[in-house]
């Protein structure tokens, strides 16, 4: 992979915005609390919050490569309770809405709205 | 099960065992669904992947972990909107994502956030700010041809706003520009 930091910091502090990249978890329960009202909505809104989020982790990813090289077992750990977490939140959006998987495929799929 | 991984209307094959699946107007490329744990190496393979493709043609990234059935599922989820994804493939072509975050170093007030964000549009092609803690959180649909000169703009601001630390990662998928409108 290459390197994805184009321009960092006069300070060269990484960490300060690594720290700023939220947990999952508080992102999705915050987004879906917020906006209930249609599904529609709701699910764009889930939608837009997990590219953001994985997008996000790419670049937490870039950062701690360039800082140490490497991931430690237990920010691997974190990543893959992460998306345990995705998957709870898209199963409770599913019964909140009353949609099967399928749909969910459906709505959610590619590029937000589209497939 | 395969895996979508982005939309394209470029008619070339892209490299095994990635493969294309014609859908109307454009076409899915579809891989093999990989099996087993998410962690941070199937993640960046996915973004690598991606880069690769984009460096060849213009692309539309689909959600990580979509997958259907086969070629005909994914094929029937895309052609309804085969001519909205011609339209927003038109939209990213020839540019990529640069994402630009900036935040009050420690134990300072941020600086004018706005500045800067006004600058870095003018040198876009689109922008969309996100939600987040920082003053600014942003990604720019930047010109391939034009990265150089928007890099080049991120570390003048960052010596002209002082009271900022300003990060500039890319280039990206157009992960934030995919949504056709």
């Amino acid at each position: 992979m290459k390197d994805k930091v184009l321009a960092a910091p006069l300070n060269g502090d990484l960490d300060a915005f690594e720290r700023k990249i939220p947990h999952l978890s508080n992102a999705l329960s915050r987004r879906i609390d917020a906006d209930p009202e249609s599904v529609q909505q709701g699910l764009a809104q889930l939608v837009l919050t997990i590219v953001e989020l994985l997008r996000q982790l790419m670049e937490r990813q870039a950062l701690r490569r360039i800082d140490g090289g490497g991931l430690t077992d237990e920010q691997v750990e974190n990543l893959g309770r992460t998306f345990m977490e995705l998957d709870r939140a898209m199963e409770e959006l599913r019964d909140h809405f009353g949609l099967e998987p399928e749909d969910l495929n459906l709505d959610l799929g590619p590029l937000g709205r589209l497939l | 099960m395969i895996e979508l991984l982005a939309i394209t209307d470029d008619p070339v094959a892209p490299p095994p065992p990635l493969r294309l699946v014609p859908a109307g107007p454009v076409a899915v490329v579809v891989g093999p669904a990989p099996e087993g744990e998410v962690d941070a190496e199937a993640l960046w393979d996915r973004e690598s992947l991606l880069e690769d493709l984009m460096d060849e043609r213009a692309l539309l990234p689909i959600r990580y972990g979509t997958r259907v059935e086969d070629d005909a599922a994914a094929a029937a989820a895309v052609v309804p909107r085969g001519a909205e994804l011609a339209a927003a493939l038109e939209r990213v072509r020839g540019a990529v994502e640069v994402s630009v975050r900036a935040i009050a170093p420690e134990g300072e007030e941020a600086g004018d956030v706005g500045a800067v964000h006004a600058r870095l549009s003018g040198l876009a092609r689109e922008h969309a700010r996100h939600d987040g803690p920082e003053p600014l959180r942003a990604a720019y649909l930047v010109d391939r041809a034009g990265v150089d000169v928007f890099v080049a703009a991120v570390r003048e601001l960052q010596q002209e706003h002082r009271g900022l630390s300003i990060l500039c990662t890319g280039p990206w998928p157009p992960y934030s520009f995919a949504e056709p409108r």
